[in-house]
């Protein structure tokens, strides 16, 4: 599942990402596409919060690709 | 993955990236800057230096005031905070030492120069909460507004003058304030009534026990965010070198470093002659533009009476809070190239453009109101030994929790 926030600025881009995570079928990774270097750390958070494993990587100038991946091993506890 | 010379369309020498050399160009434009300035008054230069700094440090710190609120109430997260904390008992003690010489005794009545004391009024308290509003609504305060401006968002300059019209606006309704509110109201300055000593001492221990009451809301359900270690690999003198240039310029710095190094920018800006202010000279560039089409301000009463960032009609271009909010620009301009973070944001919802123009205008008012923003009447007036830094914290909190509830129906 890709969700593109480039454009968009604390919160939004941490906020479309825990209902992106919400609707994540089980299994898959959501790749979320950013363009807010912040919104890198608050992802992370929703991420921690939510059970989520995430990978960031450089994609281009000023832009990122967060992979974000359900932690079937942590147990999910909110 | 990166395509460097389609994001610039530049042609660049083979391995050097286009945005380093435009980094580098716009490193010497601002180095032009300060000559330039130089030639007017030494100190110019000096303040252009420390606005570039100051640039450098929030850009590469991701330095947000309004995230270090935000993040507490929303997440519990502390990150930030602590980084802002950091800062102002880096500067609490460089402040201290900096007024013992320009005032050696405190206990006679004046305050020493240029200290962020600011009357603990309504309009303190009113301003506090209007720009916490504002900054959440806008997604930056004012230094982080102008600092996202030389990473690329058009945003940015949208709330930018949102704020120059919230204060032109506040200027308007300044002598009323100041009869019934700010004129009348008390200033409490520690150092007069417990020495430069014990004024140090209690902001010290005041921010001991904030940092205390951080790291308590973080027990209570927070997330922590792991800052990023550099790698155990690191052994050649080259790879030790390529590892400090990728932490210096790569890399985002933690949030503790950024808040040390500005605490520090702030201590060398108050000996050269003020602390680190935005918004005093941001309302004379609104107010400036605002005469020209004939809706300036009339004479403003009691500013001369106030220090921080009173609201300002007339002056010349050069003076030392243009070099500082100028250089803030260009040194965040040059970070972001030099990490080849830059980036044209262009914000895809239109209604985003309104909340950075009314958030903008919150700000605006409200920093007026409030005689700072959130570097004026909070990071520089903490260590300015002053109660008032302390009060307008507690607004600001107000303020975000309003506005979290606000952009939460905004989608």
């Amino acid at each position: 599942m890709l969700l593109d926030v480039r454009g968009e600025t604390c919160p939004y881009p941490m906020k479309k990402a825990i209902e992106a995570m919400e609707r994540l079928p089980v299994g898959e990774v959501l790749e979320v596409l950013v363009d807010h270097p912040p919104a890198i750390d608050t992802i992370r958070m929703a991420a921690n919060r939510y059970g989520f494993r995430m990978n960031v990587e450089p994609a281009g100038s000023g832009e990122w690709r967060i992979y974000l991946l359900r932690d079937t091993i942590t147990e999910v506890t909110r | 993955m990166t395509k460097p010379s389609a994001a610039l369309g530049a042609v660049a020498p083979s391995g050097v990236h286009p945005q380093t050399l435009a980094g580098l160009l716009v490193l010497a434009s601002l180095a032009i800057l300060m000559l330039v300035g130089s030639r007017a008054d030494p100190v110019f230069g000096m303040f252009a230096v420390l606005g570039v700094g100051i640039g450098v440090t929030l850009q590469r710190s991701r330095f947000c005031f309004n995230s270090a609120f935000r993040d507490l109430i929303q997440f519990r997260s502390g990150r930030t905070m602590k980084g802002v904390i950091v800062g102002m008992t880096v500067a609490t003690a460089g402040f201290g030492v900096h007024m013992h010489n320009l005032l050696p005794n405190p206990s006679l009545g004046p305050i020493a120069p240029e200290a962020h004391v600011i009357p603990l009024s309504v309009a303190l308290l009113v301003g506090g909460i209007l720009f916490g509003i504002g900054m959440v609504v806008a997604g930056g305060c004012t230094s982080g507004s102008l600092y996202r401006i030389g990473e690329g968002y058009l945003a940015s300059w949208v709330s930018v003058a949102g704020i120059l019209a919230g204060l032109v606006l506040v200027s308007h309704h300044w002598n009323w304030w100041w009869q019934h509110a700010i004129r009348r109201a008390p200033v409490v300055w520690l150092p007069r009534y417990l020495g430069y000593g014990g004024a140090v001492a209690a902001t010290l221990i005041g921010l001991g026990l904030a940092y205390g009451l951080v790291l308590w809301i973080e027990s209570r359900g927070g997330v922590g965010v792991q800052e990023f270690t550099a790698p155990a690999s690191v052994r050649s003198f080259h790879e030790k070198l390529h590892e400090i240039v990728a932490a210096v310029f790569g890399r985002g710095w933690p949030a503790p470093v950024g808040g040390a190094v500005l605490g520090f920018l702030n201590v060398l800006s108050y000996t050269a002659h003020m602390p680190w202010r935005v918004v005093g000279e941001l309302s004379r560039w609104g107010n400036a533009a605002a005469a020209v089409v004939g809706l300036g301000p009339g004479p403003l009463q009691g500013t001369d009476e106030l220090s921080a960032c009173v609201v300002t009609v007339g002056g010349g271009v050069f003076t030392h809070g243009f070099l500082l909010n100028v250089g803030l620009i260009g040194g965040s301009l040059a970070a972001a190239l030099l990490a080849h973070e830059f980036k044209w944001r262009i914000p895809r919802r239109p209604v985003r453009y309104l909340q950075s123009l009314f958030g903008g205008a919150f700000m605006g008012y409200g920093s007026g109101l409030a005689l700072g923003c959130t570097a004026g009447a909070f990071f520089s007036a903490v260590p300015s030994l002053a109660v008032n830094g302390w009060i307008f914290a507690m607004a600001l909190v107000a303020g975000a929790s309003i506005g979290l509830r606000a952009i939460h129906w905004i989608p």
